[in-house]
């Protein structure tokens, strides 16, 4: 007795493997990235000239929780987007076993120390007084 | 033919692991170049806005003004090019993926995608090289 093919093709999806969840936060979270990425970019190189955005520049936008919410949104996307990216090309190109290994733990490392770090700074930051 | 000698076998093309450097190929190749560089700018710019917190920011402002000098812009036109690059190009791949029939015009679609780079790259770039010579 087996499961006549053509039932298990339609009345069955794919399996949902973990690539495929990669596969699909890949695809949304560089949408919202194409925005955030670009308005962050917008605001402190081409709104601002890069030599105005100083500590005091920081202060006065991150006197508002809204922006410390887009900074950190941005931090944290940029680098989960950036970590499964640059874990396909360790998958593509570092192939002995070992050397993998190595590659990734390096890579998982430095991206959650990273997260981290960057957390720490949008939330431990202080504003000046006079805003 | 097997073992180690199988896999210098000539593939459906050629010897070469890319294909006759199509433009679907520079498409792949451009778009893992500007992630990989784009995510290692990242995490120097994570150590770079901590410093805010160091000395009441004077630290970050005295490393901040590295950020004005004419060999710095010019890796901010780098930095944005990549963005650009990596965003449209992705837009490119989403819209391939949940839109099969757009795969017909994937070719016009990445010529797009490299002109409106290299345009917003060039506008961008004035904006941001201008204030190192007009000093405003």
């Amino acid at each position: 007795m087996s499961i006549p093919v053509q039932e298990r093709a339609v009345g069955r999806r794919p399996r949902q493997n973990f690539e495929t969840w990669s596969w699909f936060f890949m695809r949304v979270s560089g949408l919202v990235l194409v925005f955030l990425a670009l308005a962050h970019f917008s605001i402190t190189h081409l709104v601002h000239d890069v030599t105005k955005t100083n500590s005091g520049f920081v202060s006065t936008r991150w006197n508002n929780p809204l922006w410390r919410i887009f900074d950190w949104s941005l931090l944290a996307l940029g680098l989960m987007h950036g970590v499964n990216g640059v874990r396909m090309i360790t998958d593509d190109y570092v192939r002995s076993p070992g050397k993998r290994a190595a590659t990734k733990a390096v890579l998982y490392g430095a991206t959650f120390t990273m997260f981290m770090y960057g957390t720490f700074t949008i939330v431990s930051f202080t504003p000046y007084h006079g805003h | 033919m097997s073992g180690a000698t199988e896999s210098k076998a000539p593939g459906p093309y050629g010897k070469s692991s890319v294909y006759q450097g199509r433009s679907g190929q520079w498409a792949f190749v451009l778009h893992r170049i500007t992630g990989f560089l784009v995510f290692m700018f990242l995490l120097l710019h994570v150590v770079d806005v901590s410093l805010i917190n160091y000395r009441g920011g004077r630290l970050y402002n005295e490393v901040h003004q590295l950020y004005g000098n004419i060999f710095l812009r010019m890796f901010e036109v780098g930095l944005l090019f990549g963005l650009l690059y990596h965003a449209l190009n992705g837009l490119r791949i989403v819209m391939i993926d949940f839109f099969p029939g757009a795969v017909r015009s994937q070719k016009n679609l990445w010529s797009i995608v490299l002109g409106l780079s290299l345009l917003g790259t060039v506008i961008g770039g004035v904006i941001i090289v201008k204030p190192f010579f007009t000093g405003s």
